[in-house]
């Protein structure tokens, strides 16, 4: 049940035309929002939401916010997609039904999508909506925490791409790490480590204890991964120093705090270690009710399903563990597009997913009212 | 009163039981062959073999 303290709104929409669902995306990927920066476009979606009918908000958070609200007491629909891209500009262009562009995936294709579809669903009494356009997922995802503490829904779509036949289940966690070694200046021809030799020592135990976590662990989305993201070195004369940082992606069965205790675990004498970016791992069940109204109506619009995990993390790393309420994430687009140089949607498919997400919006809402 | 309902699995034909009624979308084991059976409409119920979920990188 919601716990967010709207007053009593009217239900009614405008819906939206496939006209001005497209205009609306072009717009919004036409107003650039990298992490950070993201007003201008808060602006644009919460003046597009209001033409809709919607009642339009900007939260203490700098969130945009579009209520379909009746009483307080209805059962309560997020739709929670993200505002904020990546760096990158790619010329805005519409040519041939394809719209060229940063952020046209990778979220504001799923967003615009949100915006448009529940302007279009038909909602029973007792259910209101809420499309968020929440800032800096790219970041560290101020908007969704904001979120995550200031409402309690009863089920929740999270917006990235997952093509407009897939329902993304669940997304990996992430811990990021930095190691420093410091030891004391020495001829490079004299016995002894080197701070760097000492830290890539030390790694190498890390890589071989969580391989041990990993064993008998089928399937990337059940094993950790870790990569190296940079390694620098400086040396003042005095002092000899190594830096690694290395980013972890976690399986739903080891949280980040509970990887940190293993990593400090491993000798590690010297060698100084920092934590950043806890995220947890979540994962919906199939029968979960956001995925199966996501299921029934690709189905509806002549698709077959593609229910699938990813390796990246999202919004719902931060909502998922706190609502604990149904959730799967949905969008038009292809992710392997995401932060790349040639991003682009396809309208029909935008379209089309428009479409999925009303049907599954109105069964959905039938399931929980 | 409850009511049960009943289906055949599409892959080994045992009967899947379902003690309220299914939803579209639903994924049921089969408990003779283990398939994962979607119900892909629910009157009169049609299950077809679930896809099987993917791994994908990304957001």
């Amino acid at each position: 049940m919601s716990t967010a303290t709207v007053p009593r709104q009217s239900l009614q929409t405008t819906p939206a035309t496939d006209e001005q669902a497209t205009d609306l995306l072009v717009d919004l990927v036409a107003t650039p929002s990298v992490s950070g920066h993201e007003q201008r476009a808060v602006e644009v979606f919460a003046h597009h939401a209001a033409a809709l009918g919607y009642r339009a908000e900007i939260d203490a958070a700098g969130n945009g916010l579009a209520w379909r609200r009746g009483s307080a007491d209805d059962k309560l629909i997020v739709l929670l997609g993200h505002i904020d891209t990546v760096p990158g500009d790619i010329p805005v262009r519409l040519k041939n039904g394809i719209l060229h562009g940063r952020g046209s995936v990778d979220a504001k294709g799923p967003l615009c999508a949100f915006l448009a579809a529940a302007s279009r669903a038909e909602l029973p009494e007792g259910v209101s909506l809420l499309v968020a356009a929440a800032l800096g997922e790219e970041a560290e995802s101020p908007g969704a925490h904001h979120l995550a503490t200031q409402l309690r829904p009863d089920a929740c779509f999270i917006g990235e791409p997952s093509g407009w036949d897939g329902v993304t289940l669940g997304y990996k966690g992430s811990v990021r790490m930095r190691a420093t070694v410091t030891r004391d200046n020495g001829h490079s021809a004299a016995p002894g480590d080197s701070a760097c030799d000492y830290l890539f020592g030390w790694w190498r135990r890390v890589e071989a204890r969580m391989g041990e976590l990993n064993e008998g662990r089928t399937g990337e989305f059940d094993r950790i991964a870790w990569s190296v993201r940079g390694i620098s070195s400086e040396n003042d004369g005095l002092h000899d120093v190594g830096e690694l940082m290395a980013g972890y992606r976690l399986p739903t069965w080891i949280a980040p705090e509970e990887l940190r205790v293993k990593l400090r675990q491993i000798d590690h004498e010297g060698v100084k270690l920092r934590f950043v970016g806890d995220e947890r791992a979540w994962r919906s069940e199939r029968n979960d009710a956001v995925a199966r109204a996501l299921t029934g109506a690709i189905r509806g619009e002549g698709g077959r399903p593609h229910p699938k995990v990813k390796t990246g993390t999202a919004d719902m790393n931060v909502v998922g563990p706190v609502w604990g309420c149904p959730i799967a994430a949905y969008g038009p687009g292809d992710s392997m597009l995401d932060h790349a140089p040639n991003e682009h949607q396809k309208i029909d498919e935008y379209l089309r997913s428009i479409r999925v997400l009303t049907r599954a919006i109105e069964s959905l809402a039938q399931e929980i009212r | 009163m409850t009511t049960t309902i009943t289906a055949a699995c599409t892959e080994c034909d045992a009967p899947i039981t379902f003690d309220r009624p299914p939803l579209n979308g639903q994924v049921v084991r089969c408990a003779d062959c283990g398939a994962e059976l979607e119900v892909t409409n629910t009157d009169p119920i049609r299950l077809e073999l679930a896809p099987e979920v993917e791994e994908d990188w990304g957001e």
